[in-house]
């Protein structure tokens, strides 16, 4: 990214000269909680292993800086690696099974793609009834340039057999007690896209807690995907089966009622990411002095690209549009923002909506499903605007 | 004889409206330590909010993860997290890391 463009995307999102928020909308305590190496103070929902959620006033810039990044992890992180000795096995539907090093995937062509990020359990805090999982609200997402070789390029580097239809992935972390190791496995189709990536570089740099020396870049489809610390890749002819593929990361195809139990042969993959606003600032609860208030927030869409964010200060009746950042990218997200002012003292009742390239609308009810995922409802918090003393 | 009788099940009904008892709750509070613990932070179990049928199930399929412990302790678990972190508790309280930028 260029100097310029960062700093025209953050002139565009910095706050018009605003009153300071009254109160917090939320008091949080650090300081007796864990420290995570590099990263800011982070929601934490696990220290062990670490899964932290990025606070929503942090989500002032078109790039997730690293140190603000929200981590997902299933099973401990894996020790530290020697970039040096690092490798990669590529065996499997292959005609020359080998293994390759962080050097052979620095001698092939680079690129870079700026995409988003999203756990796929993001939001799962939201669904009534309560599933069990992480409670993520708002900040299990992120945006980043990515770089590397392409994987269709690295998969060159062993000759592809005829009939592969899926790519296995496993990676360095593995499994406590008898907890299944972190395997995926993704389509032809999707492995052989031009954006999809082996990425050695997020933002610039290498954070381990990310999954460097490298990992998988899977642009628009769920975070589940994106395999951290790759260490094998097997092209091979049918889906994995292990419990990361089937019975996790796994929706029904047809709507299940509130609360009932998964009809397992009505499961299908999770792969591309629906339409989804969030505002990010100000905070749901917060309070104001009558003034003009910024709100601002951000909009992604898995595989396409963000056409417009309106946004409702009066509960959903009307609505108006949001101004965007002027990027449209398939893959990465859009910023946008509002300048505020309302009427009058109340309590306001704040909502976005966004619609993406395809046609697709934020829901006002997403799909309820057993796990909690792909919670993409159009958000809403409520604000209290107070009389000038 | 059949005042007794009928004493007893008043006790009986009364252990059930107000839950499980102290011992098995600190049972269950030990078990969550030893049986949880090895494996993970009870962040991730504490932040939960379930309810009892979704207590059990995440029991079961914890115990193919690895998670072991007597019947009576899976079973004062259970009775723990209940009682603690049921569904019709508030939501557990945000909590944020301390700065780890050097």
């Amino acid at each position: 990214m260029t100097p310029n463009r960062r700093d025209l995307i953050a002139a565009f999102f910095a706050a018009a000269a605003a009153p300071a928020p009254i109160a917090a909308p939320m008091s949080q305590q650090a300081g007796e909680s864990t420290a995570i190496a590099g990263k800011r103070p982070m929601i934490l929902h696990s220290d062990r292993p670490e899964d932290l959620e990025t606070p929503g006033e942090y989500y002032t810039s078109w790039v997730t800086p690293v140190d603000s990044f929200f981590v997902r992890q299933h099973i401990p992180r894996p020790s530290k690696i020697d970039p040096a000795s690092f490798k990669i096995t590529l065996n499997g539907m292959v005609s020359r099974p080998r293994e390759i090093t962080l050097d052979d995937l620095k001698k092939l062509p680079q690129y870079t793609v700026p995409a988003t990020l999203e756990c796929t359990g993001n939001g799962r805090g939201f669904y009534s009834p309560k599933v069990p999982g992480i409670q993520w609200k708002r900040g299990a997402v992120g945006n980043a340039e990515w770089q590397g070789p392409r994987l269709s390029d690295v998969l060159k580097l062993a000759g592809m057999n005829e009939g592969a239809k899926e790519i296995e992935f496993d990676g360095a972390d593995t499994g406590v007690a008898k907890t299944p190791d972190f395997v995926r496995s993704m389509p032809l189709t999707k492995a052989m896209h031009p954006a999809t990536l082996v990425a050695i570089k997020m933002n610039g740099d290498t954070p381990q807690i990310h999954g460097f020396p490298a990992r998988l870049i899977v642009p628009g489809w769920d975070g589940t995907s994106w395999v951290k610390w790759v260490t094998r890749i097997t092209p091979q002819e049918k889906q994995t089966a292990g419990f990361f593929m089937n019975p996790g990361y796994r929706i029904p195809s047809i709507p299940l009622p509130p609360g009932t139990p998964a009809r397992p042969a009505e499961l299908v993959v999770i792969e591309g990411m629906p339409v989804k606003s969030s505002i990010m600032i100000p905070g749901d609860g917060a309070k104001f002095a009558v003034g003009t208030i910024p709100v601002r927030g951000i909009a992604w869409a898995g595989e396409e690209a963000i056409e417009h964010v309106e946004v409702s200060f009066d509960g959903g009746a009307k609505w108006q549009p949001a101004e965007l950042s002027p990027q449209k990218l398939h893959f990465a997200w859009r910023l946008w923002r509002v300048d505020w002012k309302p009427a009058g003292p109340g309590y306001y009742n704040i909502l976005s909506r966004a619609t993406d390239s395809a046609g697709r609308v934020q829901p006002f009810v997403p799909s309820w499903n057993p796990s909690g995922y792909l919670w993409n409802g159009v958000d809403r918090i409520g604000v209290t605007v107070e009389a000038k003393a | 004889m059949k005042g007794a009788v009928a004493a007893v099940l008043l006790a009986g009904a009364a252990a059930v409206a107000v839950g499980a008892d102290q011992a098995t709750l600190e049972l269950g509070k030990k078990t969550e330590q030893t049986s949880c613990v090895p494996c993970h932070s009870l962040r991730l179990v504490e932040s939960q909010r379930l309810s009892r049928a979704a207590w059990d199930k995440e029991l079961t399929k914890m115990a193919g993860w690895g998670f072991t412990a007597q019947p009576e302790a899976r079973a004062a678990l259970l009775e723990y997290l209940v009682a603690n972190f049921g569904d019709d508790k508030p939501a557990a309280p945000p909590e944020r890391s301390a700065d780890g930028r050097k």
